[in-house]
């Protein structure tokens, strides 16, 4: 009985030492016949860009839909020839919005990929940022905040949180709405997505000597009625927002409710069409949003391709992570090119590929984008629209992509 | 689920502890020959698995740490905790403050040596289970579950208001990365090689962390067959039976929390090296949030409440099989659907713990644990009585 066991350990013992140990398997990387260097995730006919994203999590909607995007690029791009004689493949992952997840899949697709084209999920790219910088992996976060831009490898496709906010005030300003030394509301989500937002409301604020009240919340409220009597106390005149739709829903609900009636200024995230469809939807018409990337019905050209690509491909409804997802994929394929001219398909080759690219274009999908500067957004650019429920995708543009001189003027957290 | 917890705290599950025989004579060399080589297997693992793979095992090895701790508490001295989720957000921050580079201008460091830093990781968690003691003397059951939920808040409260502590939501912050003696846990330092392999971060980080696992199970084990666990398992039986007896039932329950939140901050400052990052959360739900409380007790109640290598088996299923589903997957391109109703590795294993906890509650109130002892005492004594 005692030999059994001591059998068995023994078996297992032996059974691992009989297996070769994982010594001796490194990544390949040198030159190809055509003098292009290559490393991680390339080879003689593919080059390989991860996809890090959320299929089963609380953004499986939105992960589903920047993923088919990224897909649509790919087909969109191998069709046109791809890079450097190679196809784009896609590894993708689903991490299910967990970071600790996320931590255990990247090992694994790491060795596999040049980069990524998608890393959704902001306690993931948290999680995931130290990675990105030692294995030197550009990477294109699904978050817009511009604290992420200390690490050099990090290409945030589109406007920061911080800049849509200046620009959007600004935009206010222009309209009448709010004046010098006016008193106005920000009512934001405690995190890298709301105090990045906030940062842009105190720059303005300051710039303009307006006096701001900041109201802190949690992405869990769901039920700001309270917060907007506050606001209506210390008599606000526009409150800016820097949450999720829902919220975005009851602020203006109980804006109209309250009597406040004051003007309301959401960025990109705030805005979901099914609002539209709420019990807030007669509140809306004192809602502006500002945001770099159009919706997935925008009345442009490519918007309109891409559109029409998805419904032939997909059967699912659509969101405007389909338009982002295609975008990033333009910038990877601008950036793809360039590394091709510069012969180094390398990690190395793409991060130095990524500062040459200066007016990367996504057709008006996401504001032209200069990366040539770490530190700094690689657009200042937003557009400004309203709620239009007739409107194709829900939104009505009102003002065309524009840049504020206050956004102009304003230094980001890591710009040099 | 608290509900069924509170259960099985008010009719303990029949002792933690194998029966007097068993642990004599062959019986015991045979088990000490198991873990022995169950050490040498673990020993050898990096040799052959992927970084991914070292990096799920590592993750594995911080629930068993937190498990191992929180079993203590609520299975040996049965007291219900719901606050390991804020000892481990203390034992992280503390780390992270303690090896913290001095002179930073937005984050408070000490510049201690990482391997202190651990060290007062630990021994900052236990002070705060200590403050938390005259709570859990005067409360039981569910009461004290409540008020020590109460704690996850706090800690949610403290981690995003204190910045320069915890770096704040919008960044959280670095820690430094861990040394001993001058050894780095990372790719830098000497290169090191073994049968051909290269001992590097992951492998390095792995070796670290296993250490950590044995002295704390060793640490734990030790406490439940010592005086120590006596007295906590007389406190969790009868009170006034372990007061008659001269046991000090204040002390042993402030004991048994101090003991379990320094697990707790062993954990935290484990998943703190694991992330590269300090970061607390931005809800209630998160790395340090009541799921994460949550998941403790799950592996305490699967494992067998009490049970210290019950614990470890819990640890194995709750924080192991989300990572080990998800890195099969990926590799086999199971669970490959998307969309509404695809199911994925994060949904499987959700469904696997939730079957789990209520399969044990139901028919195996002793947990694993009690399966275990269960299958071991059959296969002895068969030869006995035929």
């Amino acid at each position: 009985m005692k030999r059994t066991h001591l059998a068995a350990a023994l078996v297992a013992v032996l059974v691992l030492s009989a297996c070769s140990t994982k010594a001796g398997d490194s990544g390949s990387s040198g030159s190809d016949s055509s003098g292009v260097k290559t490393g991680k995730g390339v080879t003689a006919t593919e080059v390989t860009l991860g996809v890090m994203t959320d299929k089963s999590g609380v953004f499986k909607n939105l992960g589903l839909g920047v993923t088919q995007g990224n897909e649509l690029w790919a087909k969109d791009f191998n069709a046109a020839g791809g890079v450097c004689g190679r196809q784009v493949k896609l590894e993708e992952v689903d991490h299910g919005y967990k970071a600790d997840t996320a931590k255990t899949l990247y090992p694994q697709i790491e060795p596999k990929v040049l980069g990524f084209v998608q890393l959704l999920g902001s306690p993931v790219v948290a999680a995931l940022k130290q990675n990105l910088a030692s294995d030197k992996t550009t990477a294109a976060p699904a978050s817009w905040s511009s604290e992420l831009l200390d690490n050099p490898y990090v290409m945030i496709v589109g406007t920061t949180y911080d800049l849509e906010i200046i620009d959007g005030l600004s935009y206010l300003q222009e309209q009448g709405l709010v004046k010098d030394g006016d008193t106005i509301g920000h009512i934001y989500i405690d995190g890298e997505y709301g105090k990045n937002g906030l940062r842009g409301s105190q720059f303005y604020a300051k710039k303009h000597s307006l006096t701001l009240k900041e109201v802190k919340i949690t992405s869990t409220d769901s039920d700001l009625t309270n917060v907007v009597t506050g606001l209506k106390g210390a008599g606000v005149k526009a409150i800016v927002l820097t949450t999720t739709p829902t919220q975005t829903g009851s602020t203006v609900g109980a804006n109209k409710a309250l009597g406040l009636n004051v003007p309301v200024l959401g960025n990109n995230p705030t805005f979901d069409p099914a609002l539209l469809k709420s019990p807030a939807a007669g509140a809306l018409d004192k809602l502006t949003i500002v945001a770099s990337s159009v919706p997935f019905s925008a009345d442009l050209p490519k918007a309109k391709d891409v559109a029409a690509k998805y419904k032939a491909a997909y059967k699912e409804t659509p969101n405007g992570g389909v338009p982002y997802g295609y975008a990033v994929g333009e910038v990877w394929g601008a950036v793809l090119k360039k590394a091709c001219d510069n012969k180094d398909l390398t990690r190395e080759g793409i991060a130095a590929a990524l500062k040459q690219t200066t007016s990367a274009s996504t057709d008006n999908l996401v504001a032209a984008l200069d990366f040539s500067k770490p530190g700094t957004p690689a657009t200042r650019q937003v557009y400004a629209a309203t709620p239009d429920a007739s409107a194709e995708g829900g939104v009505k543009y009102v003002k065309p992509l524009f840049e504020a001189p206050e956004a102009k003027e304003y230094v980001a957290p890591h710009q040099k | 689920m608290s509900d069924q917890a509170v259960s099985e705290v008010d009719t303990p599950p029949p002792a933690a502890e194998p029966p007097r025989e068993a642990r004599r004579g062959p019986a015991r060399l045979v088990r000490k020959a198991a873990w022995l080589a169950l050490l040498v297997v673990l020993l050898a693992l990096p040799l052959y698995l992927d970084a991914a793979w070292l990096k799920a095992g590592q993750y594995m090895m911080i629930g068993a740490v937190g498990a191992i701790g929180l079993t203590l508490v609520v299975g040996q001295a049965g007291q219900l905790s719901l606050a390991h989720a804020f000892f481990l957000l203390a034992g992280g921050t503390a780390y992270t403050v303690l090896s913290g580079p001095t002179g930073d201008e937005r984050v408070a460091g000490f510049g201690l040596d990482p391997g202190l830093s651990l060290l007062g990781a630990v021994v900052v968690a236990a002070l705060l289970g200590l403050a938390f003691a005259p709570v859990a003397g005067r409360l039981r059951g569910i009461y004290l579950g409540v008020a020590s939920l109460a704690l996850v808040f706090l800690g949610l409260y403290f981690g995003q208001s204190a910045e320069e502590l915890t770096g704040g939501t919008s960044t959280g912050r670095t820690p430094a990365s861990f040394s001993l003696f001058g050894f780095p846990f990372t790719n830098d330092g000497p290169e090191i090689s073994l049968l051909g392999v290269p001992i590097r971060q992951a492998e390095r980080m792995w070796y670290l962390f296993l250490l950590l696992t044995v002295l704390a199970f060793v640490i734990a084990r030790g406490a439940v067959r010592g005086r120590v666990g006596r007295s906590w398992r007389a406190v969790r039986d009868n009170e006034a039976a372990a007061a008659v007896m001269g046991v000090s039932v204040l002390r042993a329950k402030a004991g048994a929390f101090a003991v379990s939140s320094a697990y707790g901050g062993l954990a935290g400052a484990m998943t703190v090296l694991w992330f590269d990052i300090l970061k607390p959360d931005e809800s209630e739900f998160g790395t340090y949030g009541i799921n994460v409380s949550i998941a403790y007790l799950a592996m305490v109640i699967i494992g067998g409440l009490g049970s210290v290598p019950g614990a470890l088996v819990g640890a194995l299923i709750v924080n192991g099989l989300p990572q080990v589903l998800a890195l099969y997957s990926a590799d086999l391109g199971w669970f490959s659907g998307t969309g509404d109703g695809a199911l994925t590795p994060i949904l499987v294993s959700s469904f696997v713990y939730g079957a789990a906890i209520v399969l044990v509650v139901l028919f195996e109130p002793g947990g694993l644990a009690a399966i275990g002892r269960r299958l071991t005492r059959l296969r002895r004594q068969p030869p006995e009585e035929s």
